[in-house]
């Protein structure tokens, strides 16, 4: 079983939790896992070809997915994976 | 003793990079040892890319505003991180045996202080620092309300507190 982190603007689709278990062999079997018991989920971390979106990274165990083989990198039990938002702030809003 | 300690050619520098990108907002990293900043690292602001404002801690409010506005437009008043750029930033600080020491970005319109934004993110971020391995940085602010006079101050965010960090420069 992998440990999947969730950040806080993807709470709202795994009913509040911030962490969910899911049984995968790779980055891409385990977002469809999530996606399956989370809908939405997929479309938020991917783009329209599967592509992994410029403002989102994965690690799995404290190692970007970018580094490693991508969507296409391996999982094994107990591995934690961590679904990072991009970094943001920005000016008060303004009427 | 300083909390930072940043060299006049990194703030002109970050300064430059403000500029550059005025009246968008710019957004980069500082990386160093122990406060001392060495190194200088850009990120692309990607504010403009569909779906960004969605997985950014944004709150309900500024999401609905970011909507409304056009790409170039919600670059003036927000900025989210190129996270490529970051990973490969990170990559380069971790090689020098350096660590992240500040997360910067500009205000085009603004004062150079947190905005409610800066720290409901910065406050939700504070988690995920561990998580990959990097210490929770100071947040440094550049204001061009000025333009000819730019403000830049530090501060640290923790746990929706907000408090200056002192920054001291040197010539180097």
């Amino acid at each position: 079983m992998i440990k999947v982190r969730i950040p806080t603007p993807l709470r709202p689709l795994t009913k509040g939790q911030g962490e969910v278990d899911a049984q995968a062999g790779t980055i891409v079997e385990m977002i469809d896992t999530l996606n399956a018991s989370h809908p939405g989920i997929k479309d938020r971390l991917c783009d329209d070809t599967g592509e992994l979106r410029r403002f989102v990274n994965i690690y799995v165990n404290e190692e970007d997915i970018r580094f490693l083989k991508g969507k296409e990198t391996s999982l094994k039990d107990g591995d934690e994976v961590s679904i990072v938002p991009a970094i943001a702030g920005g000016t008060s809003c303004r009427t | 003793m300083a909390d930072l300690v940043i060299p006049q050619s990194i703030l002109d520098q970050m300064v430059a990079h403000a500029r550059e990108l005025d009246p968008y907002e710019c957004c980069g990293l500082l990386a160093g040892t122990n406060g001392a900043v060495t190194h200088v690292y850009r990120i692309k602001n990607i504010v403009a890319l569909e779906g960004a404002e969605k997985l950014s801690s944004f709150d309900p409010a500024k999401v609905a505003h970011l909507e409304r506005l056009s790409p170039a437009e919600r670059a003036e008043i927000a900025f989210v991180m190129d996270m490529q750029d970051f990973s490969v930033a990170k990559k380069d600080i971790r090689s020098k045996g350096l660590d992240l020491q500040v997360v910067y970005h500009s205000h085009p319109h603004d004062p150079a202080r947190p905005s409610i934004t800066d720290i409901k993110i910065a406050t939700d971020y504070e988690e995920v620092w561990p998580k990959i391995n990097l210490p929770i940085p100071a947040y440094l602010l550049i204001s061009l309300m000025e333009k000819s006079k730019p403000d830049i101050r530090g501060y640290w965010i923790r746990g929706g507190i907000v408090t200056q960090a002192h920054i001291t420069t040197t010539s180097l």
